[in-house]
Order: structure tokens, then sequence, then C-alpha cells
């Protein structure tokens, strides 16, 4: 192949492998949601364009090159989707050239026809990209269930701009195929072209072979989270496609996988990736849909998270740099430096920043939900993988590091479509309470454990750091605890409901509150527990609607709810109301 | 961001005004080091239009911490946002240099 073994050349035409008298002209984009890949066939019987894409441009500059063909010699011209979704063809609607009626046969799957000509905005993703779409009819309809009823007979299909295919349709299981196929032949000349349904990412999927190349679409994506559950996913029929595709593979003589985003794919890589794809939606049972709500909810979350998790991240890296500091002081340099390996500031800053600079043009430009929530998925992707926790935890405050990686988790969870575990028990209050305060004032380690360490050389290092990197959040601040007169129990989630407290107590001492207040009562049904506190000057507007927003939520997940006031004259109460058990 | 350098008292201030972020810190501390390159041994920084402060930021503190800790040397920061203040003391920072109120009390105390 041109690129080498195992890549066809972008913007160039070339032999299509394993399909004699068939050239192919691939556009392969960077990764994206606004556009996909595009595929240009010629045979000397027809011209094929595989998924126009979503951009205007991207279909203008094809448009030329399909111009150019048909002016050396004219040829029918079929538009192929490798499903309806409009990143692969709203460019068809947006570009006169295509549009022009006549001008080229739709092939689609008969549910994605469907779509198209009742212009569904949900089954198109349409809504989701706050794109809007008119209705298109489909020309040629691909794996119909009236072609089924008749398998093997080829049938003649004649469009009306002269254009001709002989179709025959082969149903599942009439072969040792499991996937419903159509074998299309444009002529005498041209190399047979075959298409697999392959539901799963979409109702409409399918799979198209020439010679040795198989156009997937998104099936390698479909179980991402953000993807998965789209409007039209289904994990029953993902599994089933992916599990059809795998035999395809063995039989077929494919070599190259042309996905519908990204760079093309050898079959040996294709086959652990499908693997691992399926190992992924095997584990996507009972997921929510992911609408467009959905998307918006989550990138409201998103952007709550996001400004905690810079908030926690940017202590974690400064405690460590705190701890090297002091140890640099006892001159144990070589021990201060080893800390730099334990999270690695720069990359996260560089990832925090990125996610900021998205949102801020996210907000500038009225940019679609879905966008945003992605981008947060993968920056937090990438931010599980910057910090090496079990050792971190050893040096600064455990709590720290425990919270960042749920906080990381849980949007992961609930971006994929699932509700985090929560754990409602019944606690008592004061106890809980009590509990968290004390051990949010002692040093965790005593003088006694620091020098019975001191014969150990590692341990004694180890419970070094500890003791410097680790400080008790309430040490210097002033905490009263007004307890209700008897023991108070209510259903909670003990974990967020801790976190949550942790969080408040964390934002008030943070803000320079000398003096923290926590009054406990009950009243008929419910608990009331009053955090207040003054801070020497009021919050930002926007941060701290965010992470009252944050509290908010929290306290959801919790179980309870939460009203936060920020008095002006800077006295700041969190109130929490809890279902008590009576 | 915007950094001015205004000297009075033997002490100069660095007034900063926006975010110290990636893009940003290694601007800071070049400004810090023409200070103290020049010989100044009292620096305070002002954070009062500082919004936001990264890892590499508290790094540039660090490094002004380590190379003001000198007997007669000074180094400080005052006017903290409570966003800012509370990383500064979560991360336990608030324990190597001095915070003030304002510029006035901290040269009134240097």
């Amino acid at each position: 192949m041109p690129a080498g073994n195992d890549q066809l050349v972008s913007l160039e035409w070339q032999p299509l492998p394993g399909a004699g008298g068939a050239t192919i002209f691939p556009l392969i984009r960077k990764i994206d949601t606004v556009s996909s890949n595009s595929y240009l066939i010629q045979t000397p019987d027809a011209i094929i364009l595989i998924d126009p894409g979503g951009l205007p441009v991207q279909a203008e500059q094809l448009m030329q090159v399909v111009t150019e063909c048909r002016a050396e010699k004219e040829r029918p011209f079929f538009i192929l989707l490798t499903h309806a979704h409009v990143d692969h063809f709203i460019a068809i609607q947006n570009t006169p050239a295509l549009a022009v009626a006549g001008a080229a046969v739709l092939m689609v799957q008969e549910e994605g026809a469907a779509c198209l000509e009742r212009g569904d905005a949900a089954m198109t993703q349409a809504a989701m990209f706050n794109t809007t779409i008119v209705p298109i009819k489909a020309g040629f309809q691909l794996v119909t269930s009236d072609r089924r009823e008749h398998p093997g007979e080829p049938v003649e299909l004649c469009f009306s701009n002269g254009a001709l295919a002989t179709v025959t349709a082969f149903p599942a299981g009439a072969t040792s195929m499991s996937l419903n196929r159509e074998t299309i032949v444009f002529g005498p000349d041209s190399p047979p072209l075959e298409v697999f349904h392959t539901p799963g990412h979409s109702r409409d999927s399918i799979c198209i072979h020439m010679g040795e190349l198989l156009f997937i679409g998104d099936l390698l994506f479909a179980a991402n989270p953000g993807i998965a559950g789209l409007v039209g996913w289904s994990q029953e029929d993902l599994i089933r496609s992916l599990d059809g595709i795998g035999p395809l593979l063995e039989t077929k003589e494919i070599s190259l996988l042309c996905p519908g985003h990204g760079r093309l794919i050898p079959v040996a890589d294709a086959q652990k990736m499908l693997a691992l794809v399926k190992r992924d939606a095997a584990t996507l049972a009972d997921i929510a849909e992911f609408n467009p709500d959905r998307a918006a909810e989550i990138a409201t979350y998103a952007e709550d998270i996001m400004e905690q998790v810079n908030q926690l991240f940017t202590v974690m890296a400064g405690r460590l740099y705190y701890v090297s500091y002091v140890l640099d002081e006892l001159e144990e340099s070589g021990t201060a430096e080893e800390l730099g390996t334990l999270i690695n500031g720069d990359d996260i800053d560089e990832l925090l920043d990125a996610f900021r600079t998205f949102s801020e043009e996210h907000h500038k430009k009225k940019g679609v939900s879905v966008h945003l929530a992605l981008k947060a998925g993968q920056v937090i992707g990438k931010l599980q993988r910057t910090f090496r926790t079990d050792e971190l935890a050893h040096i600064i405050d455990p709590g720290i590091v425990r919270r960042t990686e749920r906080l990381l988790a849980d949007y992961i969870t609930i971006f994929r479509g699932f509700t985090p575990p929560r754990e409602v028990t019944v606690v008592d209050l004061s106890s809980l309470i009590g509990a968290l305060v004390g051990g949010l004032t002692i040093p965790p380690l005593s003088s006694d454990a620091v020098f019975s360490s001191a014969d150990d050389e590692k341990a004694f290092a180890r419970v070094l750091l500890s003791s410097i990197g680790t400080r008790p959040l309430l040490e210097e601040v002033n905490v009263g605890i007004d307890n209700a007169p008897d023991p108070l129990f209510v259903t909670i989630d003990r974990e967020n409901f801790i976190d949550l407290l942790t969080y408040i107590l964390e934002d008030l001492v943070g803000k320079g509150s000398p003096a923290i207040r926590i009054a406990i009562c009950g009243s008929g049904s419910y608990a009331t527990v009053a955090i207040s506190g003054t801070t020497p000057s009021s919050s930002a507007g926007c941060e701290s609607r965010k992470t009252d927003r944050f509290l908010a939520g929290l306290c959801e997940r919790a179980g309870a709810s939460l009203a936060v006031s920020h008095g002006e004259d800077t006295r700041n109460t969190y109130t929490i109301q809890a279902n008590r058990v009576v | 961001m915007e950094i001015k350098t205004t000297s009075k008292d033997n002490a100069t201030t660095l007034s900063l005004n926006g975010r110290i972020d990636t893009a940003t810190a290694p601007e800071l501390e070049q400004a810090i080091n023409k200070v103290i390159d020049g010989g100044q041994r009292k620096v305070l920084l002002d954070f009062a239009g500082v919004t936001y402060i990264s890892s590499g930021g508290l790094r540039v503190l660090l490094a002004t911490a380590k190379k003001l800790k000198n007997p007669g040397d000074k180094f400080g920061i005052c006017a903290l946002t409570p966003e800012v203040l509370k990383i500064l003391k979560l991360a336990g920072f608030t324990s190597i240099f001095s915070i003030y109120a304002s510029e006035g009390e901290t040269l009134a105390g240097w």
C-alpha cells in the first residue's frame, strides 16, 4: 500500500487492495464529533462515496474530486452511509452540489432511511448537536426485510438518475454468517460490495466490505462513554454485531478496517480492539439513555466537579511541594526529588487549563453540552493516570487522595450512564460528626509513633514524610458542636455524607474562618445539621456558585438536602436536612 | 497577568492581577527573580487581584521562599482572595511564609 503496509494515503487516489479495477480516495480526519472520515471509491461502473461527513468544506472538497472523475468518465454516483448520524451525513444537506436532486443515489440501511425521511432529530443525533435537519429521501434502502424474504435472488434496481445496481440478500443464518447481509454489484467490471447489518451503535449501522477493506462506521467507539447509550444504541445488538464481525474477519481476506473516525486499523489490531469493545459493552447493561437533557445535566456536573478537582489536585501537588521543601531544609534532597514522581504537577496544570479554556469557549460560543461532557471525560480519564494514589496516600492526607479518586470515578460512572453506588444506612448523627471532627483535629501520627520507628530507617522515613505531609484540617480552628440531647438516628449514605461535611469544613477553614459552629437538632421526621463560620471576605460569585451546586448534588447523593446561605456579613451557613429514624 | 512592581520602605511589592497558571507562572518567577537579582531581600506579593493559583504557581512561591530565607530576608503575601487563601492553607503553605491582610500592615511590620 502506498503509505506503508497498514495504511492508505489520505487525499490521494490509490488501488483499492484486493478489488481489481477499483480505486479509493480516503479522507482521514483527526477524531472529533463534528465530522467523520470519508471514503471515495471509483470502479469502471460507479462512483461511491462512503459517509460524506458533517462539514460542508469536506463535502465540497470531495465533490470536486467526484466532478473530476465524472468528467473523465461519466458514471452513476452513489452516497453510502455507514449509519445516519449527523457527523456522517449532514454535509449532504448543506452542500449544494450534493443536494442537487438526482445527482446521487443515497444508500442507507432501511431503518436509517426511515429516520432521514421523517427528519428524526433524536435518532440522527441532530438534537444532541443542536443541528437542524430537513427530511431526506434515500433512493436505495439497504438490508431490507422485504428482500430477505427472497434470499439469494438477485434483484435489479434502476434509479431515477439512470443508475443501475443488482442486489442480493442473504439473511443471517442462511450461510455461516450471523449477520444479515446484501451483495451489491454496480456493473460487469466492478468488484462486488457487501453490506452487513451491524446494529448496536445505532439501529441502522452497517459494515461495508470491498476487496480487502472493511468500512466499519463507529463500531469501535460504540462502547465508549458519551457514545454508549445514544438514542438508538442497544447493548444486546452491539454484542451480537461484534460476535458477527469476528468470523467475518477470519473468513474474508480483509487486511484493513476503515473506521468512521481516525486512522485505519490493520486486521490483527482490530481483532484485539473488537474484543475490548465487546468486553466494555458487556458491562453496559441498563445504562441510562444519553440524550440532550442528560448531556446538559452531565455538562453542568462536569463543570461543578472540575472546580473541586482543580482545587484537590492543586492542594495535593502543593502538599508534596511543601514536603519536598521541608525535606530540603532537613538536607534530605534525594527523598525530596523522589516525591516529584508521585504527581506530575505540570501535566495536571495543563489538563486543568485545557478544560477551563474549552469551557470558556463553550460558553462564549454557546456550544452543545455533549462536547463539554466529552471534554471533561477526556480530561478526567487523563487525570486518573497522572497520580500514584497508594503512595500519595502514605505521604499526604489519605482523605484528600481518596476524595479525589472518588470524584473522578463518580464522573466516569455517571458519564457512562450508571448511577454511582449509594449505600444508605442508619447512623447516629452526633457520633458520626463527633468522630469526624475528632479525626480532623488530632494529628494522625503521635510523637510516640515517630520515636518507635526510629530504629528502622525505611519506617522512619515513611513516618517522617507522613508527619510532614499530613496536617489536621481543624488543628488551628475552634470548633464547637451543639449536640441534640439524645442520639439522633438518620438514614444516609455514610461515605458521601462524610465527604460532604469534609468539603464544607475545608471550605470554611480554607477561606479563613477562625471558628466553626456545628448545631445538630431533630424535629419531627427530620434531623438538621447547621454548620456555620465567618470568613474574612466573601467569595467570588461564579466559583462559589459552582461549589454550592456541587455540594448540593453531593448532599443529594448522600440522601439528604442542603441549603447554603452566604450572608452579607460574610457569615456562611450550610444547613443539611436528613431523614430521621424515629 | 499584570505585574506592577513598586518599592518603598526598603521593600519591593509586586502587585499581581489575573490568574497564576501554566502560562503565567514562569512570567511571575522571572519578575520575582529580577527583583531578587537586583539585590532586594524584602519581597511582598500583593495577591489582591489574583483569582486562581495552579500548582505551578505554588512552586514559584516555594522557590522564592527558598531564596529569601537568610537572616534579615523577608518574603510575604498579602490581600489574598478567599479562593487562593484556601489553596495555600490546605497545601500547608501558610506555615512557610507569612500571610498579611494588606501591604500597609506588612510594611509596617517589616
